[in-house]
């Protein structure tokens, strides 16, 4: 098989993927208006959460795994590992738009303002500015070798900053609400709510999975492009 | 009674399938272009 019959395949699955789950988004959308009841306080705006939360858990996902390939291609040299860790960090960015958008859409109507500088937001603002200079990176960078490790280095920083992000909420005094299921005890959601947010974020988890091996394909077909088709 | 916030989660819905959509398509046209090159390399 040549490396652009191989990217087409490649191509070919992640696309099969991907589309599957996004029959999966377009079920989570008819779950969160036609199934969950509406939440007393909050009102409708809380079924923003099926897709904020999904989308926050498949962002730091993708980024703490851009971190762990990176460091494992600092040790083995290997560029499967490096395209992945492109790929992983691309489509982590996608998510955490969908993140850094519908969390201040929530947030106007429950706390009165789109954005507040709060540890929580702040270092996921951060998070997102570090992984869109991680494509700068390398963006600017020509030898592959070069591109490779610099930016390892850079994704390896973006790990880091995951667990300050999930622990946030209980190091700092902030506004954003405290882990409902990713916590020591039980989830604290009625079943209709929980059962959604479970299947959003296999959904979700899912299209992480389809983007990334589209992604990947991608990159083998430009490096195909750039070197010739060799077999 | 809970309050009157429908508005701001269907914008939320609307902004996410939006990204999500357009970050596929985009995506699957990069794909195309580059497999096209490769294959002509």
């Amino acid at each position: 098989m040549t490396a652009s019959e191989g990217a087409e395949s490649l191509v070919r699955r992640g696309t099969v993927i991907t589309a599957a789950a996004l029959l999966g988004v377009a079920g989570v959308y008819v779950l969160a208006w036609g199934y969950t009841p509406i939440e007393a306080r909050q009102g409708v705006a809380q079924k923003i959460f099926y897709l904020h939360v999904p989308s926050a858990w498949s962002a730091l996902l993708a980024f703490s795994l851009v971190g762990i390939v990176s460091a494992l291609y600092l040790w083995l040299n290997d560029p499967r590992l490096d395209r992945f860790a492109a790929a992983s960090a691309e489509v982590g960015l996608a998510f955490s738009a969908v993140m850094l958008t519908t969390g201040p859409i929530w947030a106007k109507p429950i706390w009165g303002t789109w954005w507040t500088w709060d540890a929580r937001l702040t270092l996921t603002l951060f998070l997102f500015f570090l992984f869109i200079g991680y494509l700068a990176l390398r963006a600017a960078l020509q030898d592959p070798g070069e591109r490779a490790r610099f930016s390892a280095v850079i994704g390896i920083l973006g790990l880091l900053l995951v667990p300050f992000i999930h622990l946030s909420v209980y190091l700092f005094r902030t506004l954003h609400p405290q882990p409902v299921v990713l916590k020591p005890s039980r989830p604290s959601l009625p079943p209709e709510m929980l059962r959604t947010l479970l299947i959003s974020g296999a959904v979700f988890l899912l299209l992480y999975i389809g983007l990334v091996t589209i992604r990947y394909g991608l990159a083998l077909a430009e490096e195909a492009g750039e070197h010739g088709d060799a077999a | 009674m809970p309050p009157e916030n429908a508005g701001y989660a269907v914008a939320a819905y609307i902004v996410a399938a939006v990204i999500l959509l357009g970050y596929t398509g985009t995506l699957l046209r990069r794909a195309r272009r580059a497999i096209d090159r490769a294959r002509r390399a």
